[in-house]
């Protein structure tokens, strides 16, 4: 929605429109309406299930590197894997984020991991691999239409990604193969880091929402009126 | 412009012809000096690519010369590689030459310089080499950066076993760097002071995604890495060949050998294409086969070559052949079976063939059961058959065909195959019987066995066993049997006549031949002698004698389980001229006795029993040790017996029996061994050599001793070891003499106490009465008399009283008796209490016998003597009764009741009553204190007594005379 400041009609028209959807909108749908309680919580499980997933297929997936990837202690340079979103983040910088950010960003950072990963599906040379990873990527795929259906469900709206910034898993000519697994290595690294941190995130929403009351509050705040 | 151009090429060619007019002419060597025109590096694959042509070639000369390349690294003088090659250089032509640097070109320069020479026959004059042309230079430069590491080549691919050099460039401040081929550290050569180089030889393939190679700076951070490619190495076709089953497609194909592809694209699996050299055709093949579509029916000849490759080599195989000497025929079709008869089907079939003119070779083959009993080759054109002879009846076959080309034998066809039975026929042979017969209350009850026919002889499913017992004497009394499969043994009970037995199989279209057994009146169970033979785990020998020369067959039977009830009868029929045998059996034990006995069958007569002969296919000590009874025990010898031990079931032929006796003494007498038992003790033991011998009496023995005897079998193998000692004990020696003493002693005993207690009553009225009557004592009066003559008569003065009670109080309800358990036979004399009745007694004390017994069983049973007065005369006589606590208790109100209840139930009490004459005292000081004569009886006071508490107060009562008397009652 276009919004342009003093632009009384399009304020109105935006009114209306919020109206007109108010009854669409899990948090105000009070008639048996548990809240988004329940779907932070299942996507809080889901990060979980998929931090256990992802252990396993990293393993597999780093031994089909080679040492020196496999190894426990293995920390390469971030050469080219700075394109990847990354997951550390200041303490207190983290704990600043409102909730939308909180959301955006993992919403957004999964949706470029998904991208990469699925290049990686792609570049896999066995049959084995290749179905692990698909399987991961559905996974992953559900987390994002979880995390999607939370900010729905708080009245947040999706980030739009921006043209010619989504992301391709080109490695391109001069990209070597040795760079290509550090990539690889880095990407698994970071979503692993991603799904500890959102585990991080929806604990703590989970937490902040538990008074449902709060949840129009929210809404409100999320259109920015 | 343009006239000057052509001109002036005019001038070089007439310069050029008068050089070699005047090189011919003077002799001298040609100079063609080859001039580089690029040089061109690829880091990927490493290489180096220099061009160069010969500038001063005539137009359109094509000459043949050889080159020769020097190769320097670092630095032109330090020449590392000289290389030669001919080759055809043209007019006006760039000529390629390729090199392959062994050490990275980012990690090293290298130069380059060419020389040439005519090496070629036109020129008959003589050449040289020619000037050398400039060093080139050969390098891929790097961006470096003074903290960077870089390794090249990148991503290298190699093949497994080869060698490569890899190379490390780091800046001016990276020192101390270390390289990893996986895990493993390579030392590295320091080429100069910023590059280094490892040696890698003989690599392994590891991966498919490469073998990974980096590199650390000190502070162990990952500066940069190579994947180093591995692949296999890419091995020649095997088994490669081509045939065509329809003349239209050759399908060719091989084993590829390993795959050599490599992961992200660095390799794709190997190629395999497939080229016929006659036709020019070439064609892109899978991985293991390839189809040729023949398209020129006139070609016969083919010659393939099949070509695997990859991006490291190239690998080929050929194959030669003729069409028709290649031809794998398809599987013959529309076999199709006719059964003729029982024993014969015929087969046909039809070919793939190309024509008349084309013989194939077809093979048949018959199977049973998944073997193969017939095989057969035929030749055909079209079409086959075939006839199947000597088949079984009620058989399942499968008949198979396959063919091939008959004139260049190639492959067989795939098989084509058909199932068919045959029908079944009568069974075709007869029935292996025997019996045993028995007799039975006069009769003879034959139990028939026979051994079901083979499938080759039941010749389909057997129904049913036909019995006809022919009776010889009386026709008319024969009898007819049907017996239905599967049985294998039947019971017929017939007279003592003689007996033809006719048995047959039969099945649905017919009977077997019949077996014939004929039953004599004689049983034909002739005693014979049993004779012992050993047998070994292969069986037993058995040989016999022949009785007459008229003999159908012999029949050798046994059990073959001869220690069990059922016996499982066995038998072997021989032939008229056999005198031995060996009977295996898979059923045969060690340790079991199995009994054969021969039979003769003899054209005419009876059954005849040759022998009978007994063993063991392996003997065993014996399992089972007797059991045996001691008797005639006296204190120096007993006797052993175990009559119940039965040697024929034993584990091998029992040969005697061995007594070991153990003592303190251990002292063996003659006949006696010492041995030493596997316990370690000792014991004299005695040897009984006769098997027969199943007693035995061991003497000499001490009287008052403790002996531990076993009794042993043995065979040949061994003696029982599982036999345990007894213990016996000697009894004194003067024990039997003191036996012979108290017995008859204790039989006068117990004699005389039968009598004693048979004539009680009269002995105690004899010899103790309750009141002495000197009238009726008989016994006691001569002693009397002899003690004091002038006594005639008892005087109260000798009574002398053991208790005395003085009773103040008539009415009192005081209870006499001195304890609960002691109510019998308890004599007490008292004084009697006070009667306040007329006709009770006077006050006047007296002196009396009481006794609390009371019979109950004699109120039971009716049997009393006599009934007493009523019972107010009795409490008169004893005053007010309270009847013992313990006894109250016991008997309840009913039993109390009769005792103080109204005088109609008095009758209903029976008193054993003690009732005397009133000789308590003497009579005349009685009638002096007394106004009048008083009755003043002495009453045993009765009271009842239920049996159960009666008995055991006689058992502790001493007083065994009152017992029995009053117990019994009167008689």
């Amino acid at each position: 929605m276009d919004l342009r400041a003093g632009d009384s009609w399009g304020m109105l028209a935006c009114l209306c429109t919020v109206l007109w959807h108010l009854p669409a909108v899990p948090a105000l749908n009070r008639t048996g309406d548990p809240g988004p309680g329940p779907s932070i919580q299942k996507t809080y499980d889901l990060t979980r299930y998929l931090e256990h997933q992802l252990r396993s297929l990293a393993g597999t997936y780093l031994n089909y590197l080679g040492p020196p990837f496999n190894e426990p202690d293995f920390n390469p340079p971030r050469l080219g894997a700075e394109s990847l979103p990354r997951a550390t983040v200041n303490l207190e910088v983290w704990r600043s984020l409102n909730d939308k950010l909180r959301l955006t960003q993992n919403y957004e950072a999964y949706s470029h991991l998904l991208c990469y990963l699925r290049g990686l599906n792609r570049q896999a040379a066995t049959a084995e691999l290749r179905r692990s990873l698909a399987h991961f990527c559905t996974s992953l795929q559900g987390l994002l239409g979880s995390i999607a259906g939370v900010m729905a469900a708080l009245g947040y709206p999706l980030p739009q990604p921006l043209p010619g910034t989504e992301p391709a898993w080109a490695p391109g000519p001069a990209h070597s193969d040795f760079l290509q697994k550090m990539d690889d290595f880095w990407l698994l690294k970071e979503l692993q880091t991603w799904l500890w941190r959102s585990a991080k995130d929806f604990n703590r929403l989970k937490k902040k929402i538990q008074p449902p009351a709060a949840a129009v509050t929210l809404r409100l705040e999320a259109h920015g009126f | 412009m343009a006239f000057s151009v052509v001109l002036q090429k005019a001038f070089l060619l007439a310069l050029l012809s008068l050089r070699a007019y005047q090189n011919e002419v003077f002799d001298e060597p040609i100079q063609l000096v080859p001039e580089v025109q690029n040089v061109s590096t690829s880091s990927k694959p490493q290489q180096v690519n220099l061009q160069w042509t010969v500038p001063n070639l005539a137009h359109h000369q094509e000459l043949k010369m050889m080159l020769q390349i020097e190769i320097s690294r670092i630095k032109t003088s330090n020449v590392i590689q000289v290389v030669n090659y001919t080759t055809t250089v043209k007019w006006n032509q760039v000529m390629h030459w390729n090199w392959k640097p062994d050490i990275p070109l980012e990690c090293v320069k290298y130069f380059l310089r060419i020389r040439g020479m005519v090496d070629d026959d036109k020129f008959l004059l003589q050449s040289s080499w020619s000037n050398w042309s400039s060093w080139q230079e050969a390098h891929i430069p790097v961006s470096l950066e003074p903290n960077t590491v870089l390794v090249f080549p990148e991503d290298p691919l190699v093949e497994e076993g080869s060698n490569i050099t890899i190379c490390s460039v780091y800046g001016r401040n990276q020192h101390n760097v270390s390289c990893y081929l996986q895990e493993k550290p390579i030392p590295g050569e320091q080429l100069d002071s910023h590059v280094s180089i490892f040696n890698l030889n003989n690599v392994v393939f590891f991966r498919d995604t490469g073998t990974n190679f980096f590199c650390n700076s000190i502070d162990t951070k990952l500066e940069d890495g190579i994947v180093l490619f591995v692949s296999k190495v890419l091995e020649e076709p095997k088994n490669f060949s081509c045939e065509t089953q329809d003349f239209k497609t050759l399908n060719c194909i091989w084993e590829p050998g390993v795959d050599t592809a490599l992961a992200w694209k660095q390799q794709p699996p190997q190629n395999y294409t497939l080229f016929e050299s006659f036709s020019g055709r070439r064609k892109l093949c899978n991985k293991s086969s390839c189809d040729w579509q023949i398209t020129d029916d006139s070609q016969e000849i083919y010659n393939f070559t099949l070509i695997a490759k990859n991006y490291l080599r190239t690998r080929s195989v050929s194959v030669s052949f003729h069409l028709t000497h290649r031809v794998y025929l398809k599987a013959p079709h529309n076999v199709s079976l006719e059964i003729i008869n029982t024993t014969k089907a015929h087969m046909t079939w039809k070919v793939h063939s190309r024509g008349n003119d084309y013989t194939l070779l077809c093979q048949i083959e018959l199977l049973c059961e998944k073997e193969v009993i017939h095989e057969h080759n035929v030749s055909v054109h079209m079409s086959g058959d075939y006839l199947f002879n000597d088949l079984d009846p009620d058989t399942e076959y499968k008949a198979s065909v396959r063919c091939a080309d008959a004139t260049h034998f190639w492959k067989w066809s795939n098989w084509a195959e058909k199932t068919f039975s045959t029908p079944e026929a009568a069974p075709s042979e007869a029935l292996d019987v025997w019996r045993i017969v028995r007799s039975k209350n006069g009769s003879r009850i034959v139990t028939l066995f026979w051994k079901p026919l083979s499938k080759s002889r039941a010749n389909g499913k057997i129904l049913f066993y036909n019995i006809v017992a022919e009776n010889q004497d009386k026709p008319a009394k024969s009898k007819h049997c049907s017996i239905p499969a599967p049985a294998s043994d039947t019971q017929l009970t017939l007279d003592q006549s003689s007996y033809k037995l006719h048995i047959t199989a039969n099945n649905s279209v017919g009977m077997s031949p019949e077996t014939i057994l004929v039953l004599s009146r004689e049983s034909g169970n002739q005693e014979v002698v049993e004779k012992r033979i050993n047998g070994t785990k292969d069986g037993f020998l058995i040989s016999w004698e022949p009785r007459s020369r008229d003999v159908i067959s012999y029949i050798v039977d046994w059990c073959a389980h001869s220690q069990n009830q059922l016996c499982d009868l066995q038998w072997k029929n021989l032939g008229p001229n056999t005198t031995s045998t060996i009977i295996s059996s898979d059923a045969f034990k060690p340790g079991v006795r199995y009994n054969f006995r021969i039979f003769e069958i003899p054209v005419q007569g009876p059954v005849y029993l040759v022998e009978k002969q007994t063993g063991y296919t392996q003997e065993l000590a014996p399992l089972e040790s007797p059991e045996v009874l001691t008797s005639n025990l006296t204190s120096h010898s007993f006797t052993l017996s175990w009559q119940g031990y039965a040697s024929q079931f034993q584990a091998g032929f029992i040969q005697g029996y061995r007594v070991y006796l153990k003592s303190k003494e251990m002292h063996c007498h003659s006949g006696w061994d010492k041995v030493l038992l596997s316990d370690n003790s000792v014991c004299c033991n005695y040897d009984i050599k006769d098997p027969k011998q199943k007693i035995f009496t061991v003497e000499n023995l001490r009287p008052e001793s403790d002996y531990e005897f076993s009794v042993r079998s043995y065979t040949s193998v061994g003696e029982n070891q599982n036999a345990t000692f007894m213990m016996v004990t000697t009894p004194d020696e003067h024990s039997h003499m003191l036996l012979k003493t108290m017995l008859p002693m204790s039989l006068c005993v117990l004699l005389i106490m039968v009598v004693c207690y048979w004539k009680s009553q009269w002995v105690k009225e004899t010899c103790y009465p309750d009141i002495p009557n000197p009238s009726k004592s008989s016994i006691l009066s001569p002693i009397k008399y002899m003690q004091n003559p002038h006594l005639t008569i008892m005087n109260v003065k000798d009574c002398i009283p053991d208790v005395l009670e003085v009773i103040n109080k008539a009415e009192g309800t005081k209870t006499l008796y001195t304890g609960a358990g002691k109510l019998h036979a308890e004599n007490v004399t008292k004084l009697p209490p006070v009667p306040t009745e007329k006709d009770s007694c006077g006050p006047v004390p007296c002196i009396f016998f009481e006794n609390f017994t009371y019979d109950q069983l004699a109120f039971d049973s009716d049997s009393h003597g006599h009934v007493p007065g009523p019972l107010k005369d009795i409490l008169c006589q004893l005053g007010p009764l309270t009847p013992p606590k313990n006894l109250l208790n016991v008997l309840g109100n009913s039993n109390m009741k009769s005792l103080t209840g109204s005088p109609t139930e008095e009758t209903s009490l029976i008193y054993v009553s003690q009732l005397a004459s009133p000789t308590c005292g003497d009579k005349d000081s009685l009638t002096t204190n007394l106004p009048r004569p008083v009755h003043c009886s002495e009453y045993k006071m009765q009271m009842a007594v239920p049996p159960s508490l009666a008995s055991p107060a006689l058992s502790k009562n001493s007083d065994l005379s009152s017992m029995i008397l009053l117990g019994k009652g009167e008689p």
